[in-house]
């Protein structure tokens, strides 16, 4: 099986099914929902079956409207794109938790509206995950970029619109350097195709080719968050209503890292220049994010602050294990990338089941919940104890492999930051834990709210189940982009 | 220097990006802010405009008259998109700031930081 058309349907029903979203929402208020469920379900479908298609097959790519590439559009399907997969499952049940959550957060009138960008950006990111074109890429990239900077606002809380123009600021300004670089490359080479890039980046000069190099580095660390240019995330993480939150920390900063999956594979195959300072630079930064993110998640009261500082700590795992270049070290960065999304998806859920019930976000004012909202804090539990990478949970593996691609690296400094900050991430989140369960509530009417509505209770079951899962079954992913990794270290013989 | 100068347009574009850039970052109102990031975007724009230029190029428009050599046409139609792109970011832009002032009756970020 080669995917059949199924690569077109994942890149275009979305924006098709988005743009539709406001109209019918016009004609039938309360269906809005509904239909961006519907047409979820049919971009999931089209991911499953390339993603099949990938780890039957191996890679393949498709021409869009037939044009052979580089003339043509290619969408290239490899392990990496895979993320596919991760994207739908997420998207898929973070609209479904938007069904109850929505109505209570949003107003009315900006429903279709919601409904319609959520599906922008979840489009977005899929096609950002299968393009083989890197003018395609920076098209995506605004597309989800754009539709995630007005989902931060359109809750309207308090400080919604200042956070979502500080995320709009940071967001353009990375944008510009990567279509820079995009300038840069095609003016070096006369390609825009991935593929064909890596071949003819062999015979430039190295001079330019490095300065465009930074600048896609400078524009994906930005939207990836990575320390110090995470300053625009806390804030637009923790004011966008909760399902947005899973989506904006779970995948869209994943975009800055597949991004530099894409770099990397392209500089690997061609070999143009030592990529030595690029990956050092990336290992410190990773090794400072997690420190800071940590450090600052510490002193946070606000629930879902919290978590999005986690989000930085866990963005520096990822760049410390692309940053060491080792097999062990890339696989396990890679792996974390989808095991993070997971695992942050369900805690911000779960989080936003507690505000949605109680109307609290504080930690002090949420003490004592484990007991009011059995279900969701036991969930919340899994994740926490999943994001510090305790075994047998999903975290573990992936820190495992960066520790051990440390290892490899003959960086022992990182393997032991990377404990260090293990440590420090335990920390806060007993906190949060030891507020749930062990302390006297403070407000006494907190004991008497229920569950959330059965929409918002599965996804976060589901999430919550897969945290274990993918720890127990952790060797199907590990081994699944095993192949691609060995493939894109190959040129350096090893 | 003569490399300076053979490659004016570019090392125009990288100025240009700076003298954006530093709005971005130094200026307090936000409008100013946008503007600055407007000016980078127009840096970036001529930038790969430039890079398209064919000395003695005519537009690469099909019809009675044309002959080479034409210049790029690829850059134009990605610098298209790219408007159209910085389009919908200053729109979306300019109407957060409008609500930023609606809520607390200001748009400069030093007497912003105060509700955050």
């Amino acid at each position: 099986m080669d995917g059949g058309h199924w690569p077109a349907v994942l890149v275009v029903t979305p924006l098709v099914g988005a743009a539709l979203c406001p109209i019918i929402g016009r004609r039938f208020p309360n269906f809005a929902g509904y239909w961006a469920l519907g047409v979820f379900t049919a971009v999931s479908v089209a991911a499953g079956a390339v993603t099949y298609a990938v780890s039957t097959n191996g890679p393949f790519s498709y021409h869009m409207g037939g044009w052979p590439p580089p003339f043509g559009i290619e969408l290239r399907f490899d392990e990496f794109s895979a993320s596919v997969a991760v994207i739908a499952l997420i998207g898929w049940l973070a609209i479904l938790y938007s069904l109850s959550y929505a109505k209570h957060a949003v107003p009315e009138e900006r429903l279709p509206y919601y409904y319609a960008l959520l599906l922008l950006c979840l489009g977005g990111m899929a096609g950002f995950a299968v393009t083989g074109d890197i003018f395609n890429m920076f098209v995506f990239l605004e597309i989800l970029s754009l539709s995630s900077y007005a989902l931060v606002a359109i809750a309207g809380e308090r400080i919604a619109e200042l956070a979502s123009f500080k995320y709009l600021v940071m967001g353009a300004v990375s944008s510009l350097t990567i279509l820079f670089a995009i300038g840069f490359l095609y003016a070096l080479t006369g390609t825009l195709n991935m593929g064909d890039l890596s071949v003819r980046l062999a015979g430039v000069e190295t001079f330019p080719a490095a300065v465009a190099v930074a600048a896609l580095t400078l524009g994906f660390s930005v939207k990836a968050a990575l320390f110090p240019l995470h300053i625009w995330l806390p804030d637009a993480h923790a004011t966008a209503p909760s399902p947005v939150s899973a989506i904006l920390s779970g995948l869209v900063v994943k975009v800055g890292v597949l991004g530099m999956l894409r770099m990397y594979q392209m500089l690997y195959d061609s070999q143009v220049f030592d990529l030595k300072m690029l990956n050092d630079t990336l290992m410190w930064l990773g090794a400072i994010s997690i420190v800071m993110g940590a450090l600052f998640a510490m002193v946070q009261e606000d629930i879902k602050m919290m978590l999005a500082y986690s989000t930085i700590s866990n963005i520096g795992y990822i760049f410390m294990g692309l940053g060491l270049a080792s097999t062990f070290g890339i696989i396990g960065g890679a792996v974390h990338v989808f095991n993070h999304a997971i695992i942050k998806a369900t805690l911000f859920l779960g989080a936003g089941a507690l505000i949605y019930q109680t109307g609290y976000r504080d930690l002090k004012d949420l003490r004592g919940i484990g007991k009011a909202m059995p279900v969701t804090s036991a969930c919340i539990a899994i994740g926490a104890v999943s994001i510090v990478g305790i075994p047998p949970t999903a975290g573990f593996l992936c820190k495992w492999y960066i520790a051990l691609g440390a290892i490899e690296a003959g960086r022992i400094f990182f393997a032991v930051t990377l404990l260090f900050g293990a440590l420090l991430i335990f920390v806060y989140y007993i906190r949060m834990l030891n507020a749930f369960y062990f302390t006297p509530p403070l407000h006494a009417h907190l004991m008497d709210v229920g569950e959330v509505p059965l929409t918002m209770l599965v996804p976060i079951v589901v999430l919550a189940i897969l945290c274990l899962v993918m720890g127990v079954f952790g060797r199907i992913p590990l081994s699944f982009i095993e192949p691609a990794v060995i493939d894109m270290l190959a040129p350096l013989g090893g | 220097m003569r490399v300076l100068w053979t490659n004016i347009d570019y090392a125009a574009s990288v100025v240009l990006f700076l003298i954006g850039l530093y709005a971005v970052i130094a200026k307090g109102n936000l409008i100013k802010k946008l503007m600055g990031l407007n000016i980078m975007e127009t840096a970036v724009f001529a930038f790969v405009m430039a890079t398209g230029i064919v000395t003695g190029g005519d537009a690469p428009i099909l019809g009675k008259g044309a002959e080479p050599p034409f210049a790029n046409p690829l850059p134009q139609a990605l610098i298209l998109t790219g408007i159209v792109v910085a389009l919908s970011t200053t729109a979306l832009a300019l109407s957060l700031i409008m609500r930023i002032y609606e809520r607390h009756g200001t748009i400069e970020s030093d007497d912003l930081w105060g509700v955050e």
